[in-house]
């Protein structure tokens, strides 16, 4: 079987394989080419609008992260062990975001959460509290698009972990909570990682939802990929984009690894 | 420690009922699969709750429908060791065994456990590095550790090799003497049930057929189905000719067998019943001019024959309506020269037949309530 599979590919297969690698490839070393090689890409990295789209991305997209692990955890739970009629619309629905084009996410959050919105109006008339095109804005549309893929990654992670475990547990006298803590959570923990993983790079990403839901302003609701979007509708706009494009691929970079460093180093090997 | 069970419930198509009880023994389930075994110790471990009924473990009630009472798993303090172990992959062996300990000594505790269980070697190791046999040892420490005095079974040897269960088999026996346990256990082999059992629950679709001692369900099932479930290879249909004097004569097919009635039942004449005996207690004679028309003894003729090697199982056809099943050991086979002689007396010795009443599929789990009074 080994030697089989360890065989080399059919010269087509490699043309494929070969083209295929180009493709992803290119663009990364095109961005690299173009952000050494131009002239203002650090005035453009170290400038006030690039540090503050930065210092707001991060933040924003770590408080959704929390939002989306302290709720998202006892939801994707309950969803795995509980069995009740229209359960798998309540899936779908939850799932829903993933395939949602974020500009519809954005417009649909407006509907809801803006100033004219089904709960956006109450909100504003009682409270004078808006929602719409503030931080708070960008936080949530990051939360809308993002939670999905941790609730499901998380739901499959208590899925694959034996019910029996937890009944055993419970017999050796181990409440729910600490069932939970000691042997669901450990043992689904790869999954959840990677489902946080998920979600805080698609927050972090996000764009069209915060674009139309929070607006683009510098400092309140500009994140990377607007400030990004902004500086390449300038004239002559590229170099900063590059340079921006450059930071964030860096950051998100160097986080992912932090984070996978320390989800496998804290847990050994299940 | 004791243990009173009660319970009644319905699950889809399967209904359940079952009412024993068990002191410092070995209290065997057994059955087929599906019968209800592992379904009882779920109830009494509080991982499922029947519809009706009361559960009394060591004089303090954990479920009672009656006044609702139910208590969850964790406040029963019972030791349950499930059929596939479910020994917790990301701990080691001594924080397996520990799972369950908590309070002062827990240390010290635990190395009792471990040293009792012969697993201190290997208390820092994961549970996938270990043998069946210590996996098994792991799940059985585990469960005795946090000093639960109800052990709760669920086939428990059956995924280890024949050696292994044998001693398994003498450690569950010697840990019971030892720390004074009630065991309650689910098995589906009648050789380990026999091996085990104090005392012996017989379980079919979800009813408790008899509860009785391990020699008396054995010598003296409390029905066909139970006959059948517990080996007897021969179950014959009859009618009562005759009783005197504790003797019954029962016509069954062309013979007349000569029994001893059973026990806290009186049959009267006329009155169906099955009788019961064993393969290995039927015993071959020679033909002789005056067997036909003596009790007890039958002309058969062997129509199958299977070696098993220590013993022979030979399928007889007779003036029987069944087919009569002896078991001969190799050396009398040999003695006797049943290979070159196909045409036998079979005698069926009283003091081998268990006269039974006659049940009905449906009335065999009504009668468990009259055995277990």
């Amino acid at each position: 079987m080994t030697a089989l599979r360890a065989r080399a590919p059919h010269a087509g297969l490699a043309l494929l394989i070969a083209v295929f690698a180009v493709f992803f490839v290119l663009p990364f070393a095109g961005l690299l080419e173009r952000g050494i090689g131009g002239s203002g890409t650090w005035d453009a990295i170290t400038s006030d609008t690039a540090l503050d789209a930065l210092v707001l991305s991060l933040w924003t997209s770590a408080v959704a992260l929390l939002i989306a692990v302290v709720a998202g955890t006892p939801v994707a739970y309950w969803l795995t062990h509980a069995r009740f009629p229209g359960k798998g619309a309540v899936e779908a629905l939850i799932d829903l975001p993933i395939v949602l084009p974020p500009t519809i996410a954005g417009v649909a959050l407006l509907t809801a959460f803006g100033r004219k919105g089904l709960l956006g109006a109450p909100l504003d008339d009682w409270f004078g509290l808006t929602l719409g095109f503030s931080t708070a804005a960008v936080i949530m549309a990051q939360l809308f698009v993002g939670a999905p893929f941790y609730v499901r990654a998380a739901r499959a992670g208590f899925g694959s972990v034996d019910a029996q475990y937890e009944r055993v547990a419970h017999t050796l006298g181990a409440s729910r909570l600490r069932a939970f803590a000691r042997i669901v959570l450990p043992l689904s923990w790869p999954s959840l990682a990677a489902g946080a993983a998920l979600c805080w790079a698609r927050a972090l990403g996000e764009l069209g939802a915060t674009l139309i839901f929070a607006g683009n302003l510098q400092g309140e609701t500009q994140t990377m990929p607007l400030a990004i979007l902004s500086a390449f509708e300038r004239a002559d706009g590229l170099t900063a984009a590059v340079a921006l494009a450059i930071l964030l691929l860096a950051v998100a970079l160097v986080a992912l690894a932090a984070f996978w460093l320390l989800s496998t180093r804290g847990r050994g090997t299940p | 420690m004791t243990l009173e069970f009660a319970a009644r419930t319905q699950l889809g198509d399967f209904s359940y009922d079952a009412r024993f009880e068990a002191g410092n023994e070995i209290v065997v389930l057994f059955g087929h699969s599906g019968a209800g075994k592992s379904l009882t110790l779920q109830l009494i471990a509080g991982l499922l709750q029947p519809d009706e009924g009361r559960i009394v473990i060591g004089g303090e009630a954990v479920f009672d429908s009656g006044t609702g009472l139910n208590l969850p798993p964790q406040a029963r303090r019972i030791g349950y060791v499930v059929q596939d172990l479910a020994l917790f992959p990301h701990m080691t062996v001594a924080e397996n065994v520990g799972f369950g300990m908590t309070g002062a000594g827990r240390e010290w505790r635990l190395g009792e456990v471990l040293d009792l269980m012969h697993l201190g070697d290997f208390r820092d190791r994961k549970p996938r590095s270990l043998s069946g046999g210590q996996q098994q040892r792991v799940a059985l420490a585990r469960a005795l550790a946090c000093d639960a005095s109800l052990l709760l079974l669920d086939e428990p040897f059956s995924a280890l090799d024949e050696s292994l269960r044998v001693e398994l088999r003498r450690e569950l026996i010697r840990l019971r003497s030892e720390l004074d346990l009630s065991v309650i256990f689910v098995t589906h082999d009648l050789r380990e049930a026999h091996l085990v059992a104090d005392r012996l629950a017989v379980f079919d679709a979800g009813r408790l057929l008899q509860f009785d001692g391990r020699e008396r369900v054995f010598r003296a099932p409390a029905n066909r189905r139970v006959a059948e479930l517990t080996g007897v290879a021969n179950i014959l249909r009859g009618r009562v000719a005759a009783t005197r004097d504790g003797i019954l004569t029962v016509e069954a097919g062309g013979a007349r067998l000569r029994a001893p009635a059973p026990n806290g039942w009186r049959p009267g004449e006329g009155e169906a019943v099955d009788i019961a005996i064993r393969a290995e207690r039927v015993n071959l004679r020679r033909l002789d001019a005056d067997d036909p028309g003596q009790p007890n003894l039958v002309r058969g003729t062997i129509r199958e024959e299977l070696a098993y090697g220590a013993t022979h199982t030979l399928r007889f056809e007779s003036a029987l309506e069944e087919t009569v099943e002896v078991e001969i050991a190799a050396r009398p086979y040999e003695v006797l020269g049943v290979a070159g002689q196909k045409s036998w007396t079979l005698e069926l010795p009283p003091e081998d037949l268990h006269v039974m009443p006659v049940v009905s599929a449906s009335a065999a789990g009504s009668s468990a309530g009259a055995t277990t009074a």
